[in-house]
């Protein structure tokens, strides 16, 4: 693989009753996004640990994204705002480890914002794409 | 009667605990009152082995606690742990009291029977660095040592001989001796957070040397407080006002030594080069896990996220252990600087950890293990 | 009961940190830290602070039915009155005065205690002292330059720190363990013979390397060689409690190795075996083989303060209290003597009755103690020697299907204990011939067997696998073996 080819890896986390459908609607809808995203699916936002975004980061990827619900939307009552408290302290300690800011993102999109969804990933992979990989790759991954 | 606020004077009325105990014996004779009287079951005191090394115990025994040692700088150890699944009375330094309190939140110390008498903190020294240094900067041999203070941000150590000597602080950090890291940057030196707040700031005039100021904190103190003088045990009373001045003017001196190594200790690091940074601090981790092990505010036991995640065959740059760990305690690391002093590899942990949580918790304007007002964040209790 | 706080020190090697064991009204074990303790300052590695774990009360037995203790050491009394073809093994993984106590028997018997270290045997008894005498920590944070031929990070943990102080100090470390080290400033690979000229040692330097029952002697003889060309300090790492003691006060000729014990067995000169603190089937590289060498045994008679997999086929054990509980001292690679709290000396009893009913000399705690202090404080002669014979050392060239699978002793292989450990190391060259996949397996197979592990990538020379964990594949310190993607 050359320079010029790199994507970036992009793990994005979406629940299961609104961001993975804007997911749905996004590839429904055909709008064009790099296909070097990673979706995993989970019931609530709230039920993604900081550990698994540590997890993702430190097999490779070059950027994870948290999504959700929007607030008050939640199918569980309030599991995005559960998300939203563990964010705020992931965020603040990544940015201290000296993680750059544009490699973890928050967004709410809800299941018909397929056309959200979309420009959210050629957003962060064009922004990605100019930091490189991430310094947490580890050796041997691509 | 003892009221919540009072600020008081005073010693045990055993002579011979009295002359005993540091300043006074107060603080030994309410731990052995609130014994004796059934307040607590047991009481966690530090068991003298010599001069530099106390083992913490936890005793229903009265002699054992009469026994005990003193305050001692170099036994640097953090007894909340020692306090867990009992009904119990203990000595504390600020960091113990706060690690106490911040147990008490995650439901590991049953804090309406646990009582917590505070003992005003300078700072704490390493046992194998004091020895060294009283070779080295006093010339003093170990072993004559029989007691030590710290006054006016001096030193002072007393010898078997009846003489003293006493050294600057400042002088023994610049030589790289003095008191641990995380004692230097620390800003919590009167334990205002514990059920009484004791020590010898503030003890003028004739009884120098030999009684303690005592401010009562809350309820708990009122009672234990109340209970050492119905058992007849110890005799106070009321602080003048140039004491209670004298006893301010120190720790506020204390306090802006405290924040002005806090600038010095924790130097700016650019964006991109922290990454690279905390890297290099890591990298000659060998796994051991004393640093969760030891930790004072943890309260996961042996199935915790930081241990349970993270495994030797993964080639991962940062390991999932500290990353989990650094997240973890950003909202609730006192500090205390255990970790750093079990590291067998001498990875300052507690620097690193508190570049983590400082700025988080000030963020929020809250500071752990001060009172039950605010829960853990991460368990914030939504509506 | 109230809870016991013992002051002891830690069995995982010979570098003796301080350590407290409390022992709760139910029994169980904790480790706490010893911040007093010169050694270590109280920090403890993986292994110190698994002990808890480690420390298991062991059971007198007499023919596989539970015993007391009196019962068992009358039934070894009977068992070795007249007995012939007779041998004794001690590695040092107790205290000095039972070990002292231990050589009365030996005494009595007319036989000598092996520490089982072969090397000893092969290298001139005038080098001895320079592999057993104390040589302070601290030196190493003086020394300007330092050469390991060890892993301080799994091997020695405790040193690491010592090693970065070196740094701090302006000390540089070449490096010639088995993979990359990242305190080192220089990771190399050199040949014995060029070890002169290539590794830039001085009179201020120090060489750090170990000595242990599967040492190779010639490379003890190159590093002493090496040594005495260059004037470094040389500094031997052991991997027992009282590996220091038992060498001092123990006698050094006329020793056997492991190795020279089990070919004994085998060959039917030895009939019986004493051990004492000694689990063959933990200490030999392959437990299989040890297992099926110890059955052809008439008598095995096991002394030990812990419950070890030897105890199921001795036929007779001696249980001695927990090593945390006796009272008794050890000897660290410092040569510094360092006290057990504990006053227990159920264990010296036990061998004083044996050695008695044998027709040897009675043992007491306090006797043996003052006479063994008595005899550290002789001064150490000043090692001399002169330059060694040694052979060339042949590494064997990995076949083109496999590696050489190495073992890197460390404290959880010494005694078989379980721990994160389950995996081998190999570098990228490997894991790119193989075909090896992220998260699959790799298949070793030897001579001895197959296995199939989960793998790490580190930098390591090529051909070569290093394990921390005894596998049932290893034969010896290098096995040759064909390794497979799975």
């Amino acid at each position: 693989m050359t320079e010029e080819e790199w994507t970036p890896k992009i793990v994005a986390f979406c629940c299961n009753w609104c961001s993975y459908g804007g997911a749905d609607t996004a590839g429904m809808g055909r709008f064009q996004q790099p296909a070097s995203t990673r979706v995993i699916r989970v019931m609530c936002s709230g039920r993604i640990d900081p550990l698994h975004v540590f997890n993702a980061f430190l097999e490779g990827a070059d950027a994870v994204l948290v999504t959700g619900c929007h607030i008050g939307d939640c199918h569980y009552v309030n599991g995005n705002e559960k998300t939203q408290v563990k964010y705020e302290f992931l965020e603040e300690m990544l940015l201290q480890l000296g993680l750059e800011p544009d490699r973890l993102h928050l967004n709410w999109i809800s299941a018909s914002e397929g056309e959200r969804f979309a420009n959210f990933i050629n957003d962060v992979t064009a922004k990605v794409k100019e930091l490189g990989p991430s310094p947490l790759k580890p050796a041997g991954v691509r | 009667m003892v009221e919540v606020g009072d600020m008081l004077v005073g010693y045990a009325t055993d002579e011979n605990i009295r002359s005993r105990g540091a300043s006074g014996g107060l603080v030994t004779a309410v731990l052995a009152a609130a014994l004796e009287k059934g307040l607590v079951e047991n009481v966690v005191v530090m068991k003298h082995i010599n001069e530099f090394e106390a083992v913490p115990i936890i005793t229903d025994d009265v002699e054992e606690v009469l026994a005990s040692t003193g305050s001692l700088h170099s036994v640097p150890v953090n007894l909340a742990k020692y306090a867990m699944g009992r009904k119990v009375a203990m000595p504390a330094k600020p960091c113990d009291a706060q690690a106490v309190i911040e147990q008490g939140k995650r439901g590991m110390i049953d804090l309406d029977n646990t009582y917590v008498v505070g003992l005003n903190c300078g700072g704490s020294m390493h046992p194998v660095t004091t020895k060294k240094m009283l070779i080295e900067m006093y010339d003093i041999d170990p072993e004559d040592v029989v007691g030590e203070d710290i006054e006016k941000g001096k030193l002072i150590f007393k010898t078997k001989n009846g003489e003293e000597k006493a050294i600057a602080i400042d002088e023994l950090e610049e030589a790289g001796f003095g008191r641990r890291e995380s004692c230097r940057f620390c800003t919590l030196k009167i334990p205002v957070n514990a059920d009484l707040a004791c020590g010898n700031w503030g003890v003028i005039g004739d009884l120098a040397g030999s009684a303690t100021f005592c401010q009562v904190m809350n309820e708990k103190g009122a009672k234990l407080l109340g209970n050492a003088i119905d058992a007849g045990r110890i005799e106070v009373q009321p602080a003048s006002d140039k004491a209670i001045a004298i006893r301010a003017k120190v720790n506020s001196v204390m306090e802006d030594l405290g924040n002005t190594l806090e600038k010095e200790i924790f130097p700016d690091i650019p964006d991109e080069e922290r990454m690279q940074y905390y890297m290099e601090q890591m990298e000659d981790c060998i796994d051991c896990g004393a640093c969760k092990e030891v930790c004072p505010v943890c309260a996961c036991g042996d199935d915790a996220k930081c241990t349970m995640f993270h495994s030797l065959v993964d080639n991962y740059k940062m390991s999932m252990y500290h990353m989990v760990r650094l997240l973890h305690l950003s909202d609730s690391c006192i500090g205390c600087g255990q970790c750093s002093d079990v590291c067998p590899s001498d990875i300052p942990i507690t620097l690193l950890q508190s570049r983590f949580a400082i700025p988080s918790q000030r963020r929020r304007d809250y500071k752990p293990g001060m009172n039950l007002d605010t829960p853990p964040f991460f368990e914030v209790m939504l509506k | 009961m109230k809870e016991m706080i013992y002051q002891t020190v830690c069995p995982g090697c010979n570098i003796g940190c301080g350590l407290y064991v409390r022992e709760n009204e139910e029994g169980t074990l904790a480790v706490d830290f010893m911040k007093s303790s010169s050694a270590n300052l109280g920090k403890l590695c993986r292994f110190g602070m698994k002990l808890p774990y480690h420390y298991s009360k062991a059971t007198s037995m007499v023919d596989g039915k539970e015993a007391d203790i009196e019962t068992a050491v009358k039934a070894a009394s009977d068992k070795l009155k007249g007995a012939k073809n007779m041998a004794m093994l001690a590695v040092g993984a107790t205290t000095n005065e039972e070990h002292l106590a231990f050589t009365k028997i030996a005494d009595a018997l007319g036989i000598v205690v092996n520490t089982g270290i072969g090397a000893y045997e092969e290298i001139p008894s005038e080098c001895h002292s320079s592999i057993s005498q104390g040589i302070p920590l601290d030196d190493i944070e003086k020394a300007s330059r330092i050469a390991l031929f060890i892993d301080p990070y799994v091997q020695y943990p405790l040193l690491v720190r010592r090693l970065l102080a070196a740094k701090k100090n302006g000390a540089t470390i070449v490096s010639l363990a088995c993979q990359d080290l990242n305190l080192a400033d220089e990771n190399v690979s050199v040949n014995p013979a060029d070890y002169k000229t290539e590794l830039g040692l001085d009179d201020n330097s120090m060489i750090i390397t170990d000595v242990h029952p599967h040492t190779d002697p010639e490379q003890v003889k190159n590093l002493l060689n090496l040594a005495l060309m260059t004037g470094a300090k040389i500094m031997f790492m052991k991997p027992f409690v009282d590996s220091t003691g038992v060498h001092l006060f123990g006698k050094t000729a006329g020793q056997m190795g492991l190795q020279e014990i089990m070919d004994g067995i085998n060959d039917g000169s030895i009939k019986t075996l004493v051990t004492l603190n000694s689990d063959l089937l933990e200490l030999m590289p392959n437990t299989d083989e040890a297992a099926k060498t110890l059955e052809k045994l008439d008598n095995l008679i096991v002394m030990t303060s812990r419950d070890s997999p030897v105890n199921e086929m001795a036929n007779i054990v001696i249980a001695t209290e927990p090593l945390y509980a006796k009272a008794g001292s050890f000897m660290n690679v410092e040569g510094q003597v360092l006290n057990n709290s504990g006053e227990s000396t159920v264990g010296i009893d036990a061998m004083s009755t044996l050695s008695q009913n044998l027709g040897g000399e009675a043992s007491d705690f306090q006797t043996i103690h003052n006479k063994m202090m008595e005899s550290v404080l002789q001064k150490y002669t000043a090692p001399k020697y002169s330059e060694l014979e040694c052979k060339v050392m042949e590494t064997a060239a990995p076949s083109e299907d496999g590696g050489n699978l190495v073992s890197v002793y460390n404290p959880f292989m010494w005694c078989d204990q379980t721990d994160d450990n389950d995996f081998v190391i190999v570098n990228m060259t490997m894991v790119d011939k193989l075909g090896l996949r992220k998260g699959g397996m790799i298949s070793l197979t030897s001579d001895a067997g197959s296995v199939n592990m989960r793998y790490t990538v580190r930098d390591i020379p090529d051909g070569l696998i290093l394990t921390m964990k005894k596998l049932p594949v290893i034969t010896g310190n290098t096995t040759e073996v064909k390794a497979e993607a799975v």
